[in-house]
């Protein structure tokens, strides 16, 4: 009987523990190749690539790409880096050929007025520039992937830069994948119970490295 | 009257020698440093720009050799010699590291001048004591710029060489805003030039220059680095934050703001550079008396109320911001720098053991790692 008891007691107890994110949500899978891009110009675009890089995938990626850079598929049209504008190619030229088109794009979420400066943009600039690069993600039915990485330093009252480009990015995506203090006030698990996309929190960005491998 | 006047001038000429002699013995107090395992040899900067030998501007190089070939790194410390956790982790290295891979130069008075200067308007101490299990070991507390004895006249602006960017100056004895300098500047500028000739000469490939900065500023607890640096910067950022616990954010070098270490040392070399901001309530406006027990603990009435509203850029409590942790941050963040740098060059990997981590500097204190000189062998005891 005290056996039985025991048996039921950690039945019960395991139960009760909490699962972990991604029991909770299952990872969406999604197709290469990807080109990373930033939603605000803050250093979050770096820690996407850091991320993919450990987890050993190749990307393209340009902080501030066109609509027609996007179109134009791996290795961005060719552009090279200059003041302000950064590109970097990386993806397996073998596997998929310049022109080849992206099959996922992820934007780092995350405004920085150093950033955006640096490239020319205001507040109001970038967030165009972010909607139409989404629009047109979604008429070429390319997977859009949001990443929030900056945590509670990431975030800020209603209406501010941070979360302006929360607006521009979060509602839209496909996939959502965020560090838990990025949520404390729960606005993207609210996002993503609206727009029905799979959300994923983890305790540390480095936690998104086994994300990634699982998405790609 | 004129007996009055010599009565007066008497009276000043003692005031001023009273006021002079510890000033003067400050700058002649020699900190001691135990050469760890890992030190080979001992060279002079001046080795690399000839124009420093023989100054008070001139300081050593400790070069610290592993028995596998590998990269190389240099280690700065006191470029801004009020910001002391830089200085203790250059000397905990020193004496402490063991080079498995590769070279480690490392340099824990970089701006040596202003390692024997004070600013007494702010009232700043003139040494700090740090515990150890043999007594306390005693160090020089510095000022952010060269000492006029070593550099006058300032000019009424710094003109940055080469980039001809107006500056303070202040920022002609700023060892942190001279970079890359050149051999016939001034005396800071050689400095500066000389480290990148060391940087160059001997294909260095990573250089990190460790800060604090104050609680009120927005780069502070960060990790500064440019372009060719930031993807191993943001790495190191993710990798102490999930494995270590602490935050260490990375901020982006302006491309348009010149003289500075992570800018220059990148633009003017192979090395991948790096500066370390780690938080110095000391170093805040708005606190109490600057005292040597606000320098090691961090703690201010003051800059708690300013937590409490919102003002400040790091967390901040009762608990302060105490020495050790600064100790600690930048220690786990070089060595965290040299493991991505070697996880991404194999081929030129600088590995070190020997060397704490946060948690053990925030267990143990700092002055646990530091060696008694009375009782090491004379010829490894270098006074800097």
């Amino acid at each position: 009987m005290k056996k039985f008891l025991l048996a039921v007691l950690a039945a019960a107890a395991i139960a009760a523990l909490p699962a972990s994110p991604a029991a909770q949500t299952a990872i969406p899978k999604s197709g290469l190749p990807v080109l990373t891009t930033s939603a605000g110009q803050s250093n979050d675009a770096n820690t996407v690539n850091a991320v993919l890089e450990e987890a050993d995938i190749k990307y393209d990626y340009c902080d501030v790409p066109t609509v027609e850079m996007l179109a134009a598929g791996v290795g961005l049209a060719g552009k090279t880096s200059a003041a302000g504008f950064h590109v970097e190619v990386t993806t397996d030229l073998v596997k998929y050929p310049k022109g080849t088109p992206y099959k996922t794009v992820i934007l780092a979420i995350g405004a920085s007025l150093k950033g955006m400066g640096a490239s020319g943009l205001t507040t109001d600039s970038e967030e165009a520039r972010v909607k139409k690069l989404i629009d047109a993600c979604k008429k070429a039915k390319i997977f859009v992937i949001g990443v929030h990485a900056g945590g509670d330093a990431a975030r800020g009252p209603a209406g501010s830069d941070n979360e302006r480009m929360i607006d521009a990015v979060a509602p839209f995506a496909d996939f959502l994948v965020i560090t838990k203090d990025s949520d404390k006030d729960g606005r993207f698990t609210k996002i993503a119970a609206k727009t029905k996309a799979p959300l994923i929190k983890v305790d540390f960005a480095l936690g998104m490295v086994e994300i990634m491998k699982k998405v790609f | 009257m004129t007996r009055l006047k010599i009565v007066l001038i008497f009276i000043a000429a003692v005031l001023t020698t009273l006021g002079a002699i510890p000033l003067y013995r400050h700058r002649h107090y020699q900190v001691p440093v135990v050469a760890g395992p890992a030190v080979t040899r001992v060279e002079k900067l001046s080795r690399f720009a000839p124009g420093l030998k023989g100054t008070m501007a001139d300081t050593d190089v400790f070069v610290l050799e592993g028995a596998r070939p590998g990269g190389k790194a240099l280690l700065l410390a006191n470029t801004h010699a009020n910001e002391p956790a830089g200085l203790l982790t250059a000397v905990l290295m020193i004496e402490n590291a063991v080079v498995e891979q590769g070279t480690l130069y490392v340099i824990p008075e970089f701006n040596a001048s202003a390692g024997r200067n004070t600013k007494p308007g702010d009232g700043y101490p003139l040494y700090f004591d740090i515990p150890t299990e043999w007594g306390p070991k005693r160090f020089r507390m510095g000022n952010r710029d060269a000492s006029p004895l070593e550099q006058w006249p300032d000019p009424d602006v710094y003109i940055h060489f080469p980039e001809k960017q107006l500056l303070s100056f202040l920022d002609v004895r700023n060892t942190n805003r001279t970079w890359p300098g050149r051999a016939d500047g001034p005396l800071m500028e050689n400095v500066t030039f000389a480290a990148m000739e060391l940087l160059r000469s001997e294909k260095v490939d990573v250089a990190i220059d460790m800060h604090g900065a104050e609680t009120m500023f927005p780069v502070t607890n960060c990790i500064v680095a440019p372009l060719k640096s930031s993807k191993i910067a943001t790495l190191v950022s993710m990798n102490v934050k999930a494995m270590e616990g602490f935050d260490n954010h990375v901020e982006p070098s302006p491309a348009n703001f010149h003289g500075l270490s992570h800018r220059e040392i990148g633009d003017f070399s192979d090395t991948l550079p790096f500066l370390l901001e780690a938080p110095i309530p000391f170093l805040d406006q708005p606190t109490g008396p600057k005292t040597v027990d606000l320098l090691l603990d961090g703690k201010d009435p003051f800059l708690l109320s300013l937590s409490r509203a919102k003002k400040l850029f790091v967390p901040y409590d009762e608990s302060g911001w105490p020495m050790d942790k600064r100790v600690g941050q930048h220690c786990s963040v070089s060595l965290e720098i040299l493991r991505q740098f070697t996880k991404k060059n194999p081929e030129k990997g600088i590995v070190l053991s020997g060397v704490p981590r946060y948690a053990e500097l925030v267990k143990n204190g700092v002055g646990r790692y530091f060696h008694d000189p009375a009782k090491a062998d004379p010829k490894s005891v270098h006074f800097e």
